[in-house]
């Protein structure tokens, strides 16, 4: 053993980790969404869950979660593809047209996310005899929501990595997970303090959780807060498509050879 | 003959703290069936250039046009008849070498059958036909490359770009390449603007040559012209006896030359090359072998690059 080789290699990694606040995301983003997540579901269960559900409350929430979190990464994982593959060029020098591009990812989606939930809930049936489809038909307009505030997330996250490139890729990975703690996920947004309340109520996830477990409490469909969520849905994923449109022409400005 | 590709006061700067002219309002026209040459040292506007012929970098000022169409307007219709190659892309590397085809094919709305039929005998010219089911991953370098060309060939475009396509490739394949080039523009009558920096394959290939510095057009003639517009020769000796007596007299006269074992190279115009040889032969230098180089393309690009130009 050659202490110089072994330092060698420490600052091979060492050097990468200091190149932005992206490469920290590992020490410090990671662990505190963990925290946040786990923490406020634990201190419900801990001090207000008198339910018997609770086990598929969780588990509803895990899979209609999958359906935010695939939507995300898949739109932005599509566009690293052709940075990774050195495709970029390739692909945007042929007639195919932006909106032709982001209609095939979303197709794409689609297809893989039927694949996912049905896989999880299969899964979640055979570990734990649960159903996480006793939310009943309401699951498709739910799912449908929550999808599009995937693909809104997924096309902000793009719109950083088209202009930026590699070094913001990790964004793909992040961008749901600082959703997912005020999006109430695991646990109603009353455990939220104040001020991430609001932050919650802003954001058309939170009316879905707190749908799923109005559903699995009650059976009743909150026709409200559907149309709440569809409406900042709308807004949102406007605003997205919107964003990366005028970002993929600001990096088209300095050049897409440059992203490869 | 027609025109195929227009370019007008073609303009890039990028702007910054201290902003940046790559691309200085550059005007070129590529008729049908032509193949132009698009030369300079690294740096001097080349890839900017086909980056934006390609709509992939949009310019500060000035225009593109294909066959009469504007590409900013008409980008999509354009880029259907417009393919490109470049050493420095790759393709999905987890996919085969079909698969990549069949998407490409798509882009350009072509359907499955045709896909084949057009890729196939490109493949086989390539001689990569039987690399057809494997991923693009296991091809070596030089195969990618030859995959690149059929990719941009087997869609059947008017105007193909190609940025060094033959930059990895073995000699005598890159000799196939461009025999290939020169074929197809003889049969389909296409379009073709080449990038490379190897002279020797311009100077055979290209109809016209347009040389960049510094984001500007340099030059703008035959290969030929532009190789004889150099009057510098070169002319190489064997020294049987006299080295000392041979340095000494082109010292004398100014000559640039440098030495390689018993060889003597100088750098100098045609018309002095007689006098130089009849001053050697009176300080009774032997030599064994003479050899005297035209000056060629590359001479032109040495030239450009040291700044003599």
């Amino acid at each position: 053993m050659n202490i110089r080789r072994i330092s060698g290699v420490f600052f091979r990694y060492f050097y990468v980790l200091k190149k932005g606040p992206q490469q920290l995301s590992d020490l410090f983003y990671w662990p505190l969404i963990d925290i946040l997540l786990w923490g406020l579901t634990s201190v419900w269960i801990q001090t207000y869950a008198k339910t018997s559900d609770l086990s598929l409350i969780l588990l509803t929430g895990l899979i209609f979660w999958q359906i935010t979190w695939r939507g995300s990464v898949d739109v932005s994982i599509s566009l690293l593809q052709e940075f990774w593959h050195r495709n970029l060029v390739n692909l945007f020098s042929t007639p195919l047209k932006l909106s032709e591009w982001m209609a095939g990812i979303i197709l794409l989606c689609l297809c893989k996310l039927v694949i996912t939930v049905s896989f999880g809930a299969l899964a979640v049936y055979v570990l734990y005899s649960l159903n996480v489809f006793t939310v009943g038909w309401a699951f498709l307009p739910f799912a449908a929501l929550l999808l599009m505030f995937g693909w809104s997330l997924g096309y902000i996250a793009s719109s950083a990595i088209i202009y930026w490139g590699h070094q913001v890729e990790a964004i793909a990975w992040m961008i749901g997970f600082v959703f997912a703690p005020f999006s109430a996920v695991f646990y109603p947004v009353a455990i939220l303090p104040g001020w991430a309340q609001s932050i919650a109520w802003c954001l058309p996830s939170t009316y879905i959780f707190e749908g799923m477990r109005i559903v699995l409490a009650t059976g009743t469909f909150p026709i409200d807060y559907f149309w709440i969520s569809f409406v900042l849905n709308i807004f949102l994923l406007g605003f997205a498509i919107m964003l990366f449109t005028t970002m993929f022409k600001k990096s088209r400005n300095k050049g897409l050879a440059r992203l490869q | 003959m027609s025109i195929a590709v227009s370019v007008k006061k073609l303009k890039k700067v990028y702007k910054g703290k201290i902003p940046f002219t790559a691309v200085d309002e550059i005007s070129f026209d590529v008729q049908e069936g032509e193949i132009l040459g698009l030369l300079g040292p690294n740096g001097s506007g080349k890839t900017t250039t086909i980056q934006m012929l390609l709509g992939t970098l949009t310019p500060s000022s000035g225009s593109i046009e294909y066959f009469g169409k504007d590409l900013a307007h008409h980008r999509s219709e354009i880029l259907s008849s417009v393919s490109f190659a470049s050493t420095y892309t790759s393709l999905p590397y987890i996919l085969t070498v079909a698969e990549n085809l069949d998407f490409y094919g798509r882009l350009y709305g072509m359907k499955g059958k045709e896909i084949t039929q057009k890729a196939d005998p490109l493949l086989e010219r390539f001689g990569i036909l039987e690399k057809k089911k494997q991923p693009v991953s296991s091809l070596s370098a030089g195969q990618i490359t030859r995959l690149m060309l059929v990719k941009a060939f087997f869609t059947d475009p008017r105007v193909i770009l190609l940025d060094e396509p033959t930059a990895s490739l073995d000699p005598n394949i890159a000799m196939e390449v461009c025999d290939f080039l020169s074929d197809r523009r003889e049969k389909t009558g296409i379009s073709i603007l080449f990038t490379s920096h190897k002279m020797d394959e311009v100077a055979e290939l290209c109809d016209r040559t347009i040389f960049l510095k510094e984001g500007k057009i340099i030059a703008d003639d035959l290969p030929e012209n532009l190789a004889k517009s150099i009057s510098t020769f070169r002319l190489r000796l064997t020294i049987g006896d006299g080295m000392k007596r041979t340095v000494a007299i082109a010292e004398n006269q100014g000559l640039p030359y440098s030495i390689e074992h018993r060889s003597i190279q100088f750098s100098l115009d045609e018309k002095s090359i007689p006098p130089f040889l009849n001053a050697l032969m009176q300080a009774g230098v032997a030599y064994t072998s003479i050899q005297v180089q035209e000056p060629s393309l590359e001479d032109y690009f040495l030239k450009l690059v040291e700044k003599k130009l």
